[in-house]
C-alpha cells in the first residue's frame, strides 16, 4: 500500500489541516480586510496600520524553524521514508515572475491561497469567483511549468 | 494601531507553525497551501492526502469560528476600487487568476515560501517572500483597495 494512503499518514494530514484552519481563523488572517490593513503601508503615518500579520508570520516561523532543526536530527519523518525537501535552489525567472504575479493578486484582494480555501467556512459573497479563477490560474501555471521543464536544457 | 490584535495574531501564528511542523515531522511534507491545492489538478500526484488536508482546513476554520465567535466578524471580500472602472467580480477574478498562476510558477505562497521555506532557510523562498510582500504593498498603495 502506498505510504500516503495509510491511516496514520492521512490522520496527520487531517490534523495539520485542522490546526492550520484554526490558526487562520484565530489570527483572523481569513479576513481579507485584516490582511490588507497590514499591506497598506500608506496608513503607517496616520497610525491606522495593522502589524498583526507580522506576528502571525513570526509565530509560525518560530515553531516551524524548531521543527526543521529537530527533523535534521532524525533523518526521516514518522510516516514516510524521506523529507520531501525541494532540492532545486536556483533563483530563476519563473520564481521571480511568479512572485510578482502573486504579489499583485494578493495586493488586489488581500487573499492568499490558505485563506481563500478556509473562507469556504464563511462563504462571503463573490468567493466562488475568486476560487474558480484561482483554480483556473493554478491549472494554467501547472501547464506553463510543464512546458518550461520539458524545454529546459539540463544544467 | 487601533486594528492591531497582538495576542490572537501570535497565537494563530503559533498554531499555523504547529500545523506546518506536524505535516513536516509526520509526513515529511511542506504545508504550502498553493502547492497542496495546485497538485490536486492535472497532472495530479497523491491527491487523497491533499484533499483530506484541505477539507480539514475548512472544517478547522469553521469549528473554531463556532467555538470562538468573538474573535472575528464575518469576513467579506473587497469591492473593486471606484477608480479601476471594473466590476467587483471582474476585479476578484483577475486577482484569483494572478494568485493561481503566480503561486504555481513561483512554486509557493505565504505558507510554503513564507513559513516553511524561510524556516528551512531557503534562498529561493527568501527571494520570493521579499518580492511578493513588496509587490503586494505597492499594489495596495497604487490601487487604494483598502
Amino acid at each position: 500500500m502506498k505510504v500516503s494512503l495509510r491511516t496514520q499518514y492521512l490522520l496527520t494530514a487531517a490534523l495539520s489541516g485542522a490546526l492550520f484552519g484554526t490558526g487562520l481563523y484565530v489570527s483572523q488572517m481569513v479576513d481579507p480586510l485584516k490582511v490588507l490593513r497590514f499591506l497598506d503601508f500608506t496608513a503607517i503615518p496616520t497610525g491606522g496600520w495593522d502589524p498583526s500579520l507580522a506576528l502571525v508570520m513570526g509565530g509560525g516561523l518560530l515553531v516551524m524553524f524548531i521543527a526543521v532543526q529537530y527533523g535534521k536530527r532524525r533523518n526521516k519523518p514518522l510516516f514516510d521514508s524521506t523529507f520531501h525537501q525541494p532540492e532545486y535552489n536556483r533563483i530563476d525567472a519563473p520564481l521571480v515572475g511568479g512572485a510578482v504575479l502573486f504579489g499583485i493578486g494578493w495586493g488586489m484582494s488581500g487573499i492568499c491561497p490558505g485563506p481563500a480555501i478556509s473562507l469556504l467556512a464563511f462563504l462571503p459573497s463573490n468567493l466562488w469567483v475568486f476560487l474558480v479563477a484561482m483554480f483556473v490560474g493554478s491549472y494554467l501555471g501547472n501547464m506553463m511549468m510543464r512546458r518550461v521543464r520539458r524545454t529546459a536544457v539540463p544544467a | 494601531m487601533e486594528h492591531f490584535t497582538p495576542v490572537p495574531a501570535l497565537v494563530g501564528g503559533l498554531l499555523i507553525g504547529l500545523a506546518s511542523a506536524v505535516l513536516w515531522l509526520g509526513n515529511g511534507r511542506i504545508a504550502g497551501i498553493s502547492g497542496i491545492f495546485g497538485q490536486l489538478l492535472p497532472p495530479a500526484r497523491s491527491a487523497i492526502w491533499r484533499a483530506v488536508f484541505l477539507i480539514a482546513l475548512v472544517l478547522g476554520a469553521l469549528v473554531t469560528s463556532r467555538l470562538l465567535p468573538d474573535l472575528g466578524s464575518n469576513p467579506e471580500l473587497v469591492t473593486a476600487p471606484a477608480g479601476s472602472g471594473l466590476e467587483t467580480p471582474v476585479w476578484l477574478a483577475i486577482a484569483g487568476l494572478l494568485t493561481g498562476i503566480g503561486t504555481r510558477i513561483g512554486n509557493g505562497c505565504t505558507s510554503g515560501h513564507g513559513i516553511c521555506g524561510l524556516a528551512r532557510l531557503s534562498k529561493r523562498s527568501a527571494v520570493a517572500v521579499a518580492i511578493f510582500f513588496g509587490v503586494a504593498i505597492i499594489t495596495v498603495a497604487v490601487t487604494g483597495v483598502v
